[in-house]
């Protein structure tokens, strides 16, 4: 772990970063609730369960490093997934049903950027302005039904297995390295991290930040569109409100992991982390037969003491 | 006086303050709107719809008036909708369980401001930003709802109690006496109450604010407080008018709530708004929608055109800025 | 008024360079001005550098330096004047043309990205390709910022978040920033202010390095010690203005303070030092703050106008601060005409406490409200017992203000940012005349403000004084607080280190206590 920013974050706090006890003290407990927890099969189905979620949340990491937030996410991924089903149906080719539903993603992505970084409007009301665009659109577009008759290779996606290894863990591993290389190993990411923490200083170092700024908000417009494909494999169908609020989760997974709303302190492997807390915590509570209702309580729950961690960690320093 | 020579001096006559003349431009696009609708359908302008309008209108506003004081001190409640939701929920439980709806209005009402209270105590004790704090709050209250309704609805309340949200006195649907009522009382508090100079002055400039006495704190704690017990007011209206509480009743109204507040003028870099604002916001987003909905316009489009409102509130906000 | 303001500039502005310095300068600036509204911050300023010198900037705060560092650098525009770069004429219009002459500044705010690593830090901008397209050769950065750290004798690891860093270090690798571009000409605003006796002498190896190499170091200081053991070449400015140039060996530490405070001032009201004191208005012991400011003893009295002097970052603002309750008191106690002071802004505003802060637009006024908003604002609960208010009470009360204050403005509802930097701040004292306070705190009450419109302010505090107030006052401006102060305390390093009577009160004495003289 070289890029382990919270251990050092604050000498007060323990070096063991919170999400990892989180995750370690929740896997624990549901072994020990629920006998059917800790078996090969159902810890698969956590990690494939979590991919959807991960898509999202990777991009949530740069946006929240910039000092950004995105509450457009699961209302454009729900409108990226009905867009890639009715074109599927239309024309059986997944190809062209991933392009439209990329194409969703990156043009909310590229309005969400303009607005924030064009027209300097704070991100949580221009996305929340976004997310009542695409929720409507989802709307409009399905006329409030669900898109059925998804073909067969369109499920595999989510349901196949590659090289013996379900593919959506393929995948969400896949994107998790090329997240790690973006944020750690090139320009893009040590800029994400400066757009947060010292604008001033990339303006000194002559560089064009609102350009790079509109590119981040369009790599989580991408990821939707990405997270689109995942989810209408899930469901086997668009669904106008498949993944509403989803955005919750992954801003969830991404407090928890210790990324913080200011100054650019971002942790990656932290977020990875928080997805599968996030994951694990409504898998064990799924096994327990609590009702979802109660798991978004949850979450919520856990977010708000990330958050209250975070604002004791700032106040201190 | 030497003044008249000063550089600032503007041509005496009639002069209008920025906001007075916003404001006129609202009500203009208000009596516009009218206008478009009544010659484009018949349906429009009739007593009917003209009430009905009102009426929604009603719940809007009560929403966006505890909004726009949020708004006033610089800060967002985005929890205002979850708050319908678990307000009525606790209000409908506790009329059929004792058939006071008394009791059960004062539960709503109590569940609203303590939750607004909560979102106070985040926003001004442990400086959460607003947005994030009352975000999470949201998923808070959407997760007590859906756990303690569990699906389920709760319908049938005495007919007393349903007045508040259907009935008529003198050919007026009761919840726009209300809303005259809080419009009435929002603008004294906002306009003729120390409380409300102090709430502008720290949108305006809170370090300012600080600095010249003000309990900040306190003030901010009110604001939230007021924003999530109008939350119960409007949890009380919709369960009478309704006659029934679901999980996910106000859901989908915080979106329409912060459009109101921003169509009237409030400015979310704070210090710039009014009570009054927000009301003809709420006449204009409703006259919109209700316009849409006579034009026979899928009402999917709906949540389409009130973010898209959003956003261009916000965006004439930022130019008129720039421009000063 | 004192002796020292009939001072002629009899020192030789115009002497040609040192003897040490020959041929064409490295850099040249010739007749720079800069005007700001109401204020020139700098007049024809003439000023050269050789290659290998360390040319010391003395003057003190407001004298001109930081506008000339920020001309250097580009981030101002000067009104007029030329730059020479080794003989030849070259336009300076943006921090991108400063860095292509090699001009590096180091502020005394950092630049740098507090959860970025110290390597990442030093090359922002201008990252390393590695051989895969897209990415950053990482090896080589490490290698490059550890050649930059030990250059600078900086014992960190390059991958060392800069967040983690103590601000001296942080100072330093700013320096190496500034360094690693491979600056000819390097500009240093106190950089020693924050640093520990090793880590200083560290950087005065690292600009000695620097003068073999050829470099230009202009280099900004208040510490006399310093001026003496680094300086090639002196350069002293007040009021904007180049007033003298010396070398080390043929001047003293006295002169070179003469030369610094040595203005006339232009202040038509003649105070009235008559009065008796009254009753003890503010009286604190051993206060200490969250803000750094340790055990500081004061008194004011009533009817007494008190100083409190010394340089920037000497805490003045803030135990103004912690009086009022804006910072945290950690230790020590505030009394306000007799009883204890506890709380926020709030309470001390109820107790007869107003702060006119140090910067009126940003923390003294609500500048998108209108004028009457402003001078109602601290009042209300005073104008209105009954917590109704009335917009007519206000706007009465407002021109009241507005006619015994002589503020300009067209009418009570103009907006304030609309008005003159004095008639601001004269809102900014009529709101706390509206609340009634009985002990005003000045933190810089004349910045920014014009000549005129300065004596006009002294005037009112005097009036304030006179009617039975108390006031403690800081000011930058030594002939300032000479002019009004009854007494004044001078801090140095965030304590007080020492009360001057009205009889010892005089600008040498102030900047003598104020700087460090060992």
């Amino acid at each position: 772990m070289t890029d382990q920013a919270v251990s050092s974050a604050s000498p007060r706090l323990p070096a063991v970063p919170g999400v990892a006890v989180a995750l370690a003290g929740l896997s624990l407990f549901f072994a020990l609730a629920s006998p059917g927890f800790l078996t090969a099969g159902n810890l698969s189905n956590v990690l494939v369960q979590s991919v959807i979620l991960l898509l999202l949340a990777l991009p949530m990491t740069l946006i929240i490093m910039t000092e950004g937030l995105d509450l457009s996410m699961g209302a454009v991924l729900t409108l990226a997934s009905l867009v890639l089903a009715l074109i599927v149906v239309a024309t059986q080719s997944l190809a062209l049903g991933l392009i439209g539903a990329l194409a969703v993603g990156l043009a909310f992505g590229l309005v969400n950027g303009w607005l924030i970084a064009g027209l300097s409007i704070p991100p949580f009301v221009a996305t929340l302005g976004t997310l009542g665009a695409a929720q409507g659109l989802a709307l409009v577009v399905s006329d409030g039904q669900s898109v059925v008759g998804i073909p067969r290779f369109v499920r595999l996606v989510y349901s196949g297995e590659t090289f013996g290894i379900p593919t959506p863990i393929l995948i969400g591993a896949g994107f998790y390295a090329l997240f790690h290389i973006l944020l750690y190993h090139t320009r893009f990411g040590t800029y994400v991290c400066a757009l947060g923490g010292n604008r001033d200083a990339l303006t000194l170092a002559g560089v064009a930040w609102k350009r790079l700024l509109v590119a981040v908000y369009m790599l989580g417009g991408a990821m939707a569109g990405v997270a689109a494909l995942l989810m209408t494999a899930r469901i086997n169908a668009g669904h106008p409100t498949a993944a509403i609020g989803l955005e919750f989760d992954a801003i969830a997974a991404v407090a928890l992991g210790g990324t913080s709303f200011d100054k650019g302190n971002g942790w990656l492997f932290g977020t990875l982390l928080g997805v599968l807390t996030v994951g694990v915590l409504r898998n064990g509570l799924n096994l327990m037969a609590v009702p979802s209702s109660v798991q978004v309580a949850c979450i919520g729950a856990l977010v708000i003491a990330a958050l209250l961690v975070d604002s004791l960690r700032s106040t201190r320093s | 006086m030497s003044i008249a020579s000063d550089a600032t001096t503007r041509p005496v006559g009639l002069h209008l303050s920025r906001e007075t003349q916003q404001l006129a431009y609202r009500l203009l696009a208000v009596a516009l709107l009218c206008l478009a609708l009544s010659v484009a359908t018949e349906a429009f302008f009739t007593a009917n719809n003209i009430l009905n309008v009102l009426r929604q209108a009603s719940l809007l506003f009560f929403l966006a008036s505890g909004l726009t004081l949020v708004i006033l001190t610089g800060g967002l409640d985005l929890s205002v909708g979850a708050n319908i939701g678990v307000s009525a929920c606790f209000a409908a439980t506790v009329i059929k369980a004792t058939g006071s709806p008394v009791l059960g209005t004062l539960t709503g009402l109590a569940t609203g401001l303590v939750i607004g209270i909560c979102n106070g105590l985040m926003v001004a004790k442990l400086r959460i930003p607003s947005f994030i704090a009352t975000y999470g709050m949201l998923w808070v209250l959407h997760g007590i709802t859906y756990y303690y309704m569990a699906g389920e609805t709760i319908h049938g309340f005495p007919p007393g109690f349903r007045q508040i949200g259907s009935g008529y006195f003198l050919g007026v649907p009761i919840p726009v006496y209300l809303m005259l009522g809080f419009l009435l009382a929002g603008t004294i508090f906002a306009q003729r109450t120390i409380w409300g100079q102090q709430i502008y002055a720290i949108g305006a400039n809170p370090v300012a604010a600080r600095l010249t006495g003000i309990p900040v704190d306190r003030r901010l704690i009110l604001v939230y407080a007021f924003s999530g017990a109008m939350a119960g007011v409007a949890s009380i209206v919709f369960l009478a008018r309704l006659n029934s509480a679901e999980g996910d009743i106000g859901e989908a109204m915080t979106l329409p709530a912060i459009a109101a507040a921003l169509i009237g003028g409030a400015s979310l870099f704070g210090g710039v708004g009014s009570v009054f604002g927000t009301f003809i916001g709420a006449l204009i987003l409703t006259l919109v929608l209700n316009g849409m909905n006579l034009l026979a316009v899928n009402a999917n489009w709906q949540p389409l055109v009130t973010g898209l409102i959003v956003i261009l509130a916000v965006w004439f906000d930022m130019v008129g800025r720039r421009r000063t | 008024m004192s002796a020292l303001m009939a001072i002629k500039p009899d020192f030789d502005t115009t002497s040609p360079p040192p003897a040490a310095a020959e041929g064409t300068p490295l850099f040249e600036l010739r007749g720079i001005s800069k005007t700001f509204p109401g204020v020139k911050a700098l007049d024809d300023v003439s000023f050269a550098l050789w290659p290998g010198e360390v040319h010391m900037l003395l003057g003190e705060n407001g004298a001109g330096k930081s506008s000339l560092m920020k001309v250097l650098c580009g981030a101002y525009q000067a009104d007029a004047g030329e730059y020479f770069h080794k003989g030849e004429k070259v336009e300076i219009g943006s921090p991108a043309d400063a860095r292509k002459l090699g001009i590096a500044v180091i502020f005394q705010e950092f630049s740098l990205v507090p959860y970025l690593d110290v390597a990442q830090n030093i090359f922002l901008g201008r990252e390393f390709p590695s051989r895969i397209p897209g990415l950053v050769d990482r090896r080589r950065l490490y290698r490059e910022a550890q050649a930059v750290l030990d250059l600078i004798g900086l014992d960190i690891d390059p991958r060392t978040k800069v967040h983690t860093l103590g601000v001296a270090q942080q100072q330093m690798v700013e320096i190496g920033k500034a360094l690693s571009q491979n600056a000819r000409i390097l500009v240093m605003d106190e950089p020693t202010a924050a640093l520990s006796d090793r880590e200083t002498e560290r950087l005065f190896a690292v600009m000695r390095q620097l003068q073999e190499k050829g470099v230009a170091i202009v280099y900004i200081s208040h510490r006399m010690a310093e001026v003496f053991a680094l300086g090639d070449r002196i350069t002293v400015l007040r009021d904007g203005k180049l007033v003298g140039r010396a070398r080390p060996g043929q001047t003293t530490p006295d002169e070179l303070v003469r030369m610094m405070v040595g203005r006339t001032v232009d202040m038509s009201y003649p105070r009235n030092f008559a009065q008796k004191p009254g009753e003890i208005a503010l009286e604190v012991r051993g206060l200490s703050s969250k803000n750094g400011i340790r055990d500081i003893d004061l008194t004011v009295r009533a009817g007494e106008i008190v100083g409190l002097c010394g340089l920037v970052g000497s805490g003045r603002s803030e135990v103004a601060r912690a009086i009022f309750g804006a910072d945290e008191v950690t230790a020590g106690e505030i009394s306000i005409f007799g009883k204890p002071r506890r709380g926020g802004p709030d309470a001390a505003t109820m107790a007869g406490v107003g702060l006119i802060p140090e910067s009126r637009k940003t923390e003294g006024l609500a500048l998108i409200r209108t004028v009457a908003d402003n001078l109602a604002v601290a009042g209300l609960p005073k104008l209105f017992p009954n917590k109704l208010f009335s917009p007519a009470q206000a706007r009465r009360s407002a021109e009241e203000l507005i006619k015994r204050l002589r503020i300009v403005t067209p009418s009570p509802n103009q907006s304030v940012a609309l008005l003159s930097g004095g008639n601001q701040q004269k809102v900014v004292i009529g709101k706390w005349l509206a609340a009634g306070t009985r002990l005003f705190i000045f933190d810089e009450p004349t910045r920014g403000i014009d000549v005129g419109a300065k004596s006009e302010i002294f005037a009112l505090i005097d009036q304030l004084v006179a009617d039975g107030a108390a006031v403690l006052m800081i000011s930058s401006e030594q002939a300032e607080i000479v002019h009004v102060c009854d007494r004044a305390y001078v801090m140095r390093g965030k304590r007080i280190v020492g009360e001057l009577s009205r009889s010892e009160l005089s600008e040498e004495n102030i900047v003598r206590m104020g700087m460090h003289h060992d």
